[in-house]
């Protein structure tokens, strides 16, 4: 699995695109739904986040499934810590979401202004 | 030389960005290109601490608030360009003051667009920009649309630059090309 995180608008799917070869078919964009890990990329993973309560569960129960993915998730950490309840705990989940992804990695790439710096 | 340099607040941008332009002008003709509108005290305070900053290093000040191309009207274009920031003009175009902050799109796309055209035109720039890009806030329409805009000429001043440094912590995290310092 390749994992690849960076900040809003910084090119993650677009350097997945030029990169993996991958077309906008290949690309499950999540919501609060299921994901359709039948894709070979799975983008936006902070918007699954937001409202599952156990998205390490989830990605957990589902191991055999993204193991030849890429998987984008957008890096929302570097800011004040939310005044909102609801916005800390997204955050707090989602970032033990990205470590373990990280962990469970073969290439972590970070995306500034659309370049790669290659963290793993 | 084209360098494009971002990174949080209070880093070290400013100073490794002058430390840049004050190198590769080699003695010469070397511009501090004033972006700021200010919009009160705190704006003027801030200013004169910028000013102070470069107080010494010979940079000659050329106010541009949005089309930085019209520098070169009373610059030379052979010079050194220190541009900080691209926030600044990306803000004043997208969100122009004398049209009481109304979103201005097309504004922001030629801002963009010269900025690119302005890496091209003249031998040396150092843009300064900044990364706000990584927080856990969901944001208005306009200030997500400001964020979009910014990271787009953001991408696309990285491509064009020579040289894309991020500066954290006053360390620098080299992207692309070298410092040649």
């Amino acid at each position: 699995m390749i994992l690849i995180i960076g900040g809003a608008y910084q090119g993650k799917l677009d350097f997945a695109k030029e990169v993996f070869g991958i077309t906008d078919v290949d690309v499950h964009i999540c919501d609060t739904g299921e994901i359709d890990f039948s894709k070979r990329c799975i983008y936006k993973i902070e918007e699954f986040t937001y409202n599952h309560p156990d998205p390490i569960g989830y990605f957990q129960a589902h191991r055999e499934a993204w193991q030849d993915s890429i998987l984008i998730l957008q890096d929302i950490f570097c800011g004040v810590v939310p005044m909102g309840a609801e916005n800390r705990a997204w955050r707090q989940r989602t970032g033990r979401l990205s470590q373990y992804l990280s962990r469970e990695a073969t290439q972590v790439s970070r995306i500034f202004c659309g370049l790669e710096q290659r963290l793993k | 030389m084209t360098y494009f340099i971002s990174g949080g607040a209070k880093n070290g941008k400013s100073t490794l960005a002058q430390d840049l332009t004050v190198a590769l002008s080699k003695g010469g003709k070397h511009y501090y290109v004033a972006t700021m509108i200010s919009t009160g005290a705190e704006d003027d305070d801030r200013i004169r601490r910028h000013i102070a900053d470069r107080d010494g290093m010979g940079f000659e000040t050329v106010e541009c608030f949005r089309n930085i191309m019209e520098c070169l009207k009373s610059a030379d274009k052979n010079g050194v360009f220190l541009v900080d920031s691209v926030t600044a003009l990306i803000q004043n175009s997208l969100f122009p003051i004398e049209k009481n902050y109304e979103m201005d799109l097309e504004a922001a796309s030629r801002c963009a667009d010269e900025l690119v055209a302005f890496a091209h035109t003249v031998r040396h720039a150092v843009f300064v920009s900044d990364c706000i890009y990584s927080d856990a806030e969901r944001y208005s329409e306009s200030t997500e649309m400001y964020c979009k805009c910014l990271a787009s000429i953001d991408r696309r001043l990285a491509k064009v630059c020579d040289t894309v440094i991020e500066v954290s912590a006053g360390q620098f995290i080299i992207h692309k090309g070298d410092l040649c310092i």
